[in-house]
């Protein structure tokens, strides 16, 4: 029962001081072709406005990038395809539907062998998880207001008619956390379960090759056991900087 | 006229004490502050709305909301910068913290309870014995392994393990599935002279007990299982509604009542936040060491010699990983882990009463390792949304994250271990209420002030070498080991918050009123009838996975307390 701490590797100070010993050598960033069309949302939105949407789109897809967004990730859809912008609307709408769309129901899903997709009946929220929610999202709403109008002024009005190198510079400045709010929401609209209104054909967990939820099938005790074979790393320069620094860190 | 006895939670300790004294006849009811997941929790197999879904974990299911619920943290009494949120993790829901769980179960060792007798004092910390010893708990843990369902292979254990827990027969089911990281590393440790073996687990490897044969989902440790091939405090706790007591879920117990050297009542809160006080002749409390603690000095009870909430104690956990970079180590599939070592347990472990002394200690010990496991990849990629703010500040997001998603180093090419130290009870480590924070029903919240002793700290210098090198003799190509719960004393890092799952001490078992709050049943040494049933009552920590020993000293307690 122990493996939440798993969650701590490399976490926090401890890596911070292990990064400072490594040379800042920083990756080249990638140029950007222009982009064919925005893609358009199906259902209505619960709380964003159109326009909030659109940049929320667009800033998603600078920090999470697919086909249209980066040359290098042609056959690897982003977070416009995973629509990104979905998840987060139903996460700050999520009070204002029936019930509360916070937690997905269970036991199963219908992508593992389970026969309807209990995860789309979505858990309603008791008094003290309602007060909580009602909190954060309180606060998400308003930081999502702010940033996107900070996007828009740092972009000089417009953040989505910006260039990808000013949208990027934009996003580096990251005014009072958003952007590293928005990342950490677009990851989740990237890879958790599509019942939460992202990962779109499961886009996200397939392009890193993720299962997903397995019950009530779950796994042979071949596949279990054994080996999946040889399946040799391809370095690329992110990845190389991420294993300097672990092999720097080791022993000390 | 029967007695009318409260039970205060839900999990492991208070659901087996709640079988026991409502089998012996008590008018019982059980209030638990969660909510309740589960269908009709006296059939066999309740259905159940846990599934696999890493999102819902991360966004508290059934666990303590840190916006509304959070807890505080300092390092120690002179720490100027508290945190206040997430501090340590268990369930909050009915079943408790055998509901999040990886169900493994190993036994403590003969060294644990008498831990002063055996090993003897230590410098600076409270070594105690345990009121009992190994061979009288022993009989209680082979009633928990068959009523919650153990698998495992007793003759594959270690001669070391065997002789600091002996086994008088098998164990009810034989091991499942052997996951392909464990194997691994399992490999590892054989190279380097360590004896790996299959984990204990409550897990069944085949239908038992009307529940069906675990399928290896992966969503294992952090998650409730969706098929009830775990069951953990289900078990006694449908006994003990078998046997005619009454669950209340959503009622948070906020005071117990008392009179001289008696409680009298207990005053809850239910779901539509009404209070209610309720007439009792008996009060047990079992909502783990933290908010056992809490409720206890929420309640004022007596405290003559200020002993309530210390020698907390968790595990000093050191996380290890080894990435693998010539094939992919599926850790995704399995449950969590299939293997342990217990080398590291062990006082007399090569070298290691050297390092002790050259530390100015009699002894050390760290724990066992659990081999095997990963992160899944909303953990990921948090971890390199933090990373990539360190190696690439200039653009900490676009391709160069998707490049790490999809190389997945640390997920689908990581093999995790888990090496956990035995906490030595010191008196400094402790829960009381914080004088400032407040949960959203206005109670104060708990203030954790911890940090590892001299001890803690030797034992892990020790033994991360060893972790290091045990990856590396199995194949890693990069290897690191952190500790998992860093404080401000230890060197490389900086505080962060203890997330161990491990909790124990804060009520602890003793003949002593002026080192312990309980006695030697678990009984309050100033209140007749009020009596702990959670990891709160343990003198010492050991070094391994506290459940199964939570569950077999509260049947030992409680069958002592009618």
């Amino acid at each position: 029962m122990t493996s939440i701490s798993r969650r701590n590797v490399l976490r926090g100070g401890s890596l911070a001081a292990l990064a400072a010993l490594l040379p800042g050598e920083l990756l080249a960033g990638c140029s950007s072709s222009s982009r064919a069309t925005v893609s358009r949302r199906p259902s209505p939105l619960l709380v964003l406005s159109a326009a909030e949407a659109a940049v929320i789109e667009d800033a998603a897809a600078r920090l999470i990038p697919g086909p249209l967004d980066d040359p290098e990730e042609v056959g690897h859809p982003g977070a416009r395809e995973a629509n990104v912008v979905r998840y987060i609307d139903t996460m700050l709408g999520a009070l204002s539907v029936s019930p509360q769309a916070v937690f997905a129901g269970g036991p199963f899903s219908n992508r593992a062998g389970g026969t309807t997709d209990d995860m789309a009946e979505f858990i309603g929220l008791g008094p003290a998880e309602a007060d909580a929610w009602k909190s954060r999202l309180e606060a998400y709403r308003s930081a999502y207001r702010r940033g996107v109008a900070d996007l828009d002024r740092l972009a000089g009005g417009d953040f989505t008619s910006a260039s990808d190198a000013e949208k990027d510079a934009v996003l580096v400045h990251d005014p009072e956390g958003f952007v590293t709010l928005l990342f950490a929401h677009a990851i989740e609209g990237m890879y958790a379960a599509p019942e939460y209104g992202g990962n779109a054909g499961l886009v996200g967990w397939r392009d890193i090759s993720f299962p997903g939820d397995s019950q009530p099938r779950g796994y042979t005790a071949a596949e279990v056991s054994r080996s999946d074979g040889r399946d040799p790393y391809v370095p690329d320069p992110t990845s190389e900087t991420l294993l300097a620094l672990i092999r720097d860190s080791s022993g000390k | 006229m029967s007695t009318r006895t409260i039970v205060v939670g839900s999990g492991p300790g208070a659901s087996t004490a709640a079988m026991v004294l409502a089998a012996a006849g008590h008018d019982l009811t059980i209030l638990e502050k969660g909510r309740n997941f589960f269908a009709d929790l006296t059939s066999l197999r309740p259905a159940t709305l846990f599934s696999n879904d890493e999102l819902k974990t991360d966004r508290s299911f059934a666990l303590p909301d840190p916006i509304n619920e959070p807890r505080v943290f300092r390092t120690s009494e002179t720490d100027l910068k508290p945190t206040v949120g997430l501090v340590q993790g268990l369930s909050q829901t009915v079943g408790g913290g055998a509901v999040h769980w990886d169900a493994k179960t190993p036994r403590y060792w003969d060294i644990d309870f008498k831990k002063l007798s055996l090993l003897g004092p230590i410098p600076g910390a409270a070594v105690e014995d345990w009121p009992f010893d190994y061979g009288e708990i022993a009989p209680f843990y082979e009633e928990i392994e068959r009523l919650i369902g153990v698998q495992g292979d007793v003759a594959a254990l270690p001669e070391l393990t065997l002789r600091h827990a002996p086994r008088s027969g098998p164990l009810p089911m034989a091991p499942g599935p052997p996951q392909y990281s464990s194997l691994v590393v399992a490999g590892g440790c054989t190279k380097v002279g360590l004896h790996p073996f299959p984990a204990a687990m409550a897990i069944n490897s085949r239908e038992y007990d009307g529940r069906p044969a675990c399928n290896n989902c992966g969503f294992c440790s952090g998650y409730g299982c969706p098929i009830q091939a775990r069951v953990g405090a289900l078990a006694p706790l449908r006994r003990a509604l078998l046997s005619g007591a009454e669950l209340r879920d959503s009622s948070t117990v906020v005071r117990i009542e008392t009179s001289g050297s008696r409680a009298t009542a207990v005053t809850w809160i239910d779901a539509t936040g009404h209070r209610h006080t309720e007439a009792a002749d008996q009060v047990v409390i079992g909502g783990n060491s933290i908010e056992t603690v809490r409720l206890a000095l929420l309640s004022s009870l007596p405290d003559p010699h200020q002993t309530t909430g210390r020698y907390l104690m968790f595990h000093w956990f050191t996380d290890g990983s080894g990435i693998f970079l010539d094939e992919r180590l599926h850790a995704h599939r399995g449950r969590d882990h299939t293997h342990d070592i217990d080398d590291f347990a062990d006082p007399d472990f090569p070298g290691a009463r050297a390092a002790a002394r050259a530390a100015g200690l009699p002894y050390f010990r760290a724990g066992k390792i659990e081999l095997g496991g990963t992160d899944r990849p909303l953990d990921e990629a948090a971890q390199y949304q933090r990373i990539l703010a360190i190696i690439s500040p200039k653009r900490p997001f676009g391709v160069e994250f998707k490049r790490l998603m999809r190389s997945s180093l640390l997920r689908d090419r990581l093999l995790g271990i888990t090496m956990m130290g035995e906490d030595l009870p010191y008196a400094t480590n402790r829960v009381d209420l914080d004088p400032h924070v407040r949960d959203w029903r206005g109670l104060p919240v708990a203030r954790i002030t911890y940090g590892p002793g001299a001890h803690e700290l030797a034992a892990q210098a020790f033994y991360i070498p060893w972790v290091v090198r045990l990856l590396e003799a199995s194949g890693a190509s990069a290897t690191i080991a952190i500790p998992a719960d860093p404080s401000s004393r230890f060197a490389i890092a900086e505080a962060t918050v203890p997330q161990t799952e491990h909790v124990m001490g804060g009520m602890r078992m003793g003949n002593d009123p002026a080192t312990s709050v309980t006695d030697s049943v678990g009984r309050h040494h100033f209140l007749d009838n009020v009596f702990v049933a959670d990891g709160g009552v343990f003198p010492s920590s050991g070094g391994h996975n506290p459940t199964l020993t939570i569950m077999a000293t509260a049947m030992r307690n409680s069958r002592q307390w009618t």
